[in-house]
Parts: C-alpha cells; structure tokens; sequence
C-alpha cells in the first residue's frame, strides 16, 4: 500500500466515525452500527446470504464452511449479503450487502488447489461477517481403526479432507491431543501398557513424555503448549497428573480410590476439568494445576459426564453425557445457574473449534464410528467421510 | 445516500475500507495460497516416523503408595505399580482362561461370587508358577465413551490385583493393563455380549528366553 492509500484509508476511517456520507467510494455509506442478534443461549445468529455462482464441490465446500462459522446460505429473498463468485480455473469471490447493492468486498485467489482457495476465501466472508477469526484453514487430528486392536493416529482438514497418516506402528493409539498447532500428543500401546508420547509434525520427531509404568494415557496439552495434563496409573489408581510437555515436573493431582479420566483445560490455562466418581456415579470436577481440592462441576440433567473440552472463549464446557445412547451436552463453566446442561445431539467426545462455535464430534457403534461436525447454536450436523474402520477422538487444533 | 435499513446488519467501519481498496476497479486483491502452508507430515524418507527410543520405560520412585510388601495389604489404599519391565515376557492366556472375573455394568469392585476365580488363581501361583508372574488385563463394554473405558478397565485391573494381594499373591508378581473397550470379547451390541466383556482376564506371564533380544 502506497501512502497515498493508506492516507485515503485513514480518511475514509474518520469519515466513517463521524457518521458523514463519503463521496468517490463505491460504499457511499453512513454511519453503520453493529447490531450481533444473539440466540438464547448467547451465541451470535447466522448472518443470512446468499452464495451464487460457485459449481460443483467447491460451491459445497464453500457452504458447508460458512455453515460452521456462522454464515447461513438462504434463499435471496431472505439474505442480507450476497456472496457471488465462481470456481473457474481460479476462484474469484465477492461480498455485496444486498439492500443498498453496496459491494463490500472483492478478491481472487491463485496457488494451491481450489479447496484450498476456496477455504480462504470462506474465512475471509467469515472474518468479514462475524468479526471472528475464520475456521476453514484449520486442522484436526483423530483416530482411525486399521484393523482389530490396531489403531493410527490421523490429520486432516477440518472437514476430514487430506488426511494423512501420521503414525504407522500397526500398534494401538488412543487420545490424540494438538500441541498447539505444529505436534501431537497420543497414547500408544506400541511397547506394552499404554504410553504417551509427543510427535512433532514437521519432522517427525518423536520424544516421550510419559512411560510410568501400569498406563499413562488421555493426555492433554495446555492451551499454551508448555504443560500436560494426563492419567497415571503409577500409583495403583488412574489418577491425575500434570507435568511440563517433556514430561519433567511431574505432579500428582488426586490421590483418590476412585478412577479419574479425561481431563481437559481452560483456555486460561489456570483450571484442568476431568471426571471422577462420588459414590456410584460419573462427575466432572475442576482442579488448579498447582493443586489443591476440586471443585464439582453441576452437569445438571446429564447424567455420567466425561471428556470434557472448554470451549476456546472460555464459556462452555462441552461432554459426553453416558445414558442409554450418548448425548454431546453442554454446560456453562462458570456453573451458571444450577449447573444446567444443555443436550445437543446424539454423540461422543465432542472438540471445540477455535471459533467456540463448531464442534467435532463422533457417533456410531464401536469399530463403526463417524466423524461428525456440528454447529452448536443451529445443531445441524455434517457427517465426515471416514477412511479406513472406524474413526473417533477427534482434536481440533486450536 | 442513506443505507438501507437492516435492523439485524453486522457490518464493521473497516468493511468501508477494504470495499474502497477492494472495489473500486474490481479485484485489486489476489492471495497466493501458499504451497504446504499447512504443516506437512514429516517422515525420514521412508514414510515412517522417527522411531520411539525403544529403551527401557523410565522408572520412577512412589513416595506416595503403600510399599510392595505382598500379602497383609490394608484393602483400602492403592498399590503402587511394579516398576520391572515385562512387556516382553511370554503370555500364556490359556492357564487362567476359565478364572476369568466378571464385573457389574460401570463397576469395577470385585463381586463375592466371583472371589473364588481369584483364590484358586493365587493358589495356583504360589504353588505351581514360582519364577512366572501374572498380567490383570482390564476390558469394559462398549457403553462407555473411550477414555473412560480405559480408566474404568484400569480400575477393574488394579481391582483384582488388589484381590490378589489379599489373598496372598505378592503385588510384585502382578502387572496391570486397560483396553479399555477396545478388545470386546464379544463384538455383539447387546446385553449378552456386553455381559461378557467387562471382564479382567488373567494371563500368565513367563520370562523370555535367556539371550532373547529385548
């Protein structure tokens, strides 16, 4: 940008605060306000628009982006933007608001497969839409069954294209968990009980965090990479444990007779979630990593939570409520009021996206499980094709 | 010229911006999508990942677990776990097949009626095994989500080594493990075949052979 643009940009700016029509812009707006219409359980409602001009999967891929990032395809009578464009050869798109037919927004994109120009350009409608960091360029890794008792672990986009094999040990995974966005970290049954190690993307460099013996297993990563939260077995129980990501500074969190599982943390990194037992029954707890009692966590109405995961803006705990089927179920982490949960959909192991927004989830019966995404405040639900057995324990990275 | 009314509009000031530089003659903007912009799933050349050290697991001291001093075990506090490595001694699954403990749906406490496997499995150890030793494999149905199960297997393997240690088998001899529900017994979906998988199996462990590679 030359500093002539950025001058008029600077222009344009203060015209805009002042609320005073700009002249020689295609825009040739007043004062706009910002209105976030939220839904009864707080999350903004989808912007209405309407996508044209895009064929085939890319105009797919494109929807089903928007979709989990709060953007709803509509019917035109119904839309307040348009979103035009095509996919030929190279994908060019617009955003135009509807009513004053005020184009907002133009670009085309090259390099890289159209998938992948058109997961750019959904972030940038997004971005532009919603104020909120786009999701169609992220990643997740999950598990995938390749054969009985044999497990790897896998990387995929998002929505379950490209995925890689990332492990090849033709030996049992379990927990696979982002090391912010550049590793992994799994459990795996490669040399008896199960253990866990981290797993650098890149270079495939592998270095062990925990190899106690009994189990080490449900690993999770802080928000900030540097720690880890797990289940140790060391002790004659499945107990909590931190430590920092290589493994070093262990400490043990519970010393109960029960089993503990699952643990997750805040976003803040200052709280871990994890399930436990009073008497008889599944419950969800918070604890300081630096120790100190728990503290119960209401699932009201949710009964036998497990494998939580907080929600990214540090509003939601989202769990697997155990009944007769699984229920993806939510709660608010503060406790709200009574600790309601609030039941989603039929479905295990739910993982935030980074947006708060969208979950990955799974369904299905053991060795015939499914991927799945789900937009929490709408609940509607794309399915993830699946490769190889059976997949599950998705991981968003974050 | 006054903007539409749209009561619901989200539109930001810098939305006036981009649309001066993006608009005006069209599309002013391309972005390169970056080759590999994601990270790429590295390997050595042969497609493999870097191979896990396989020395030795790492032993650790528990300060915080009654000591392995075999029998006379109080049954209320956890034992710490072996530290000796015998993920390469040989498995016999046959020896013990039929002691074989069930468990209640989403418990892992030993039943009374199923003590009597664990006794003559205690008895037979100390009579007939001496030099062998014992792995407790731990096992749930799969109305349990994933992790949970491998906790719950883990506490029903810890369970019945706890038996055993009451009934006189040394903790020392006896390993644990969870599979969680990744080894139903039964692949069926009903009570029948989930009856059968929460389950721990006991399996005779024998030393490798003298010189066998670790």
């Amino acid at each position: 940008m030359n500093c002539f643009v950025v001058r008029r940009l600077i222009i344009c700016m203060t015209l805009i605060l002042l609320g005073l029509p700009i002249a020689g812009f295609a825009a040739e707006s007043e004062r706009l306000t910002i209105i976030k219409p939220k839904d009864s359980l707080g999350f903004v409602k989808p912007v209405p628009v309407n996508v044209s001009g895009f064929t085939g999967e890319p105009d797919n891929v494109l929807k089903n982006d928007l979709l989990f990032m709060g953007v709803q395809h509509v019917p035109l009578d119904q839309a307040l933007f348009l979103i035009t464009g095509n996919n030929n050869g190279r994908v060019e798109g617009h955003v135009i608001d509807k009513g004053s037919k005020s184009p907002l927004f133009g670009k085309a994109y090259t390099g890289g497969p159209i998938r992948a120009q058109i997961h750019a350009f959904a972030d940038d409608v997004a971005f532009l839409l919603t104020q909120v960091k786009g999701i169609a360029q992220t990643k997740m890794a999950f598990k995938a069954e390749s054969g009985l008792g044999r497990s790897e672990v896998y990387v995929a986009d998002y929505d379950g294209f490209n995925a890689q094999g990332v492990t090849q040990d033709q030996s049992m995974v379990a927990g696979p968990c982002w090391i912010q966005r550049a590793g992994l970290i799994y459990a795996t049954y490669k040399f008896g009980v199960p253990q866990i190690f981290s797993h650098q993307l890149n270079s495939g460099a592998r270095a062990p965090v925990a190899r106690h013996p009994a189990g080490n297993y449900s690993p999770a990563v802080s928000p900030d990479g540097s720690r880890v939260a797990m289940i140790l077995s060391k002790g004659g129980s499945p107990d909590l444990y931190v430590a920092n990501i290589d493994g070093s500074g262990l400490k043990q969190l519970t010393t109960t007779r029960e089993a503990e599982f699952s643990p997750c943390w805040s976003p803040d990194g200052k709280l871990i979630c994890y399930g436990s037992r009073e008497p008889g029954a599944a419950v969800l707890f918070t604890i300081s990593p630096g120790g100190g009692s728990p503290r119960r966590l209401a699932t009201t109405g949710a009964p036998s939570p497990t494998e939580p995961d907080w929600s990214p803006d540090g509003r939601w705990i989202a769990f697997t409520s155990q009944s007769r089927t699984f229920q993806i179920c939510i709660v608010l982490a503060n406790g709200g009021v009574g600790g309601e949960a609030i039941p989603l959909v039929e479905g295990e192991d739910p993982s935030w996206a980074p947006n708060s927004r969208a979950l990955l989830f799974c369904r299905g019966p053991d060795h015939a499980k499914q991927l799945s995404l789900l937009d929490v405040p709408t609940k509607q639900v794309k399915h993830v094709a699946r490769i190889l057995g059976s997949n599950s324990q998705p991981s968003w990275a974050k | 010229m006054k903007l539409a009314k749209v009561p619901n509009l989200i539109v930001l000031g810098t939305i006036l911006s981009l649309a001066a530089i993006g608009c005006r003659k069209g599309l002013d903007k391309t972005t390169q999508i970056p080759k590999g912009s994601s990270p790429t799933i590295g390997d050595t050349g042969t497609g493999q990942p870097r191979d896990i050290t396989s020395s030795p697991p790492v032993n650790t001291t528990s300060t915080d677990s009654t000591p392995l001093t075999g029998v006379n075990v109080p049954s209320n506090s956890n034992i710490a776990a072996n530290t000796t490595d015998r993920s390469t001694w040989l498995e016999n699954r046959d020896e013990f097949k039929a002691q074989t403990v069930y468990f209640d749906f989403d418990k892992s406490n030993i039943k009374p009626s199923e003590v009597g496997k664990l006794e003559e499995v205690a008895k037979r150890m100390k009579s007939s095994f001496q030099g062998k030793a014992l792995r407790v494999e731990g096992h749930c149905d799969e109305r349990g989500t994933e992790e949970y199960n491998r906790s719950l297997g883990d506490k029903r393997a810890q369970s019945g080594r706890e038996k055993l240690a009451q009934l006189g088998l040394d903790p020392g001899l006896v390993d644990t493990i969870s599979f969680g529900e990744e080894k139903p017994a039964d692949p069926g979906h009903n009570d029948a075949a989930w009856k059968k998988n929460r389950r721990i199996e006991l399996i005779l462990l024998s030393p490798p052979p003298a010189g066998a590679a670790n």
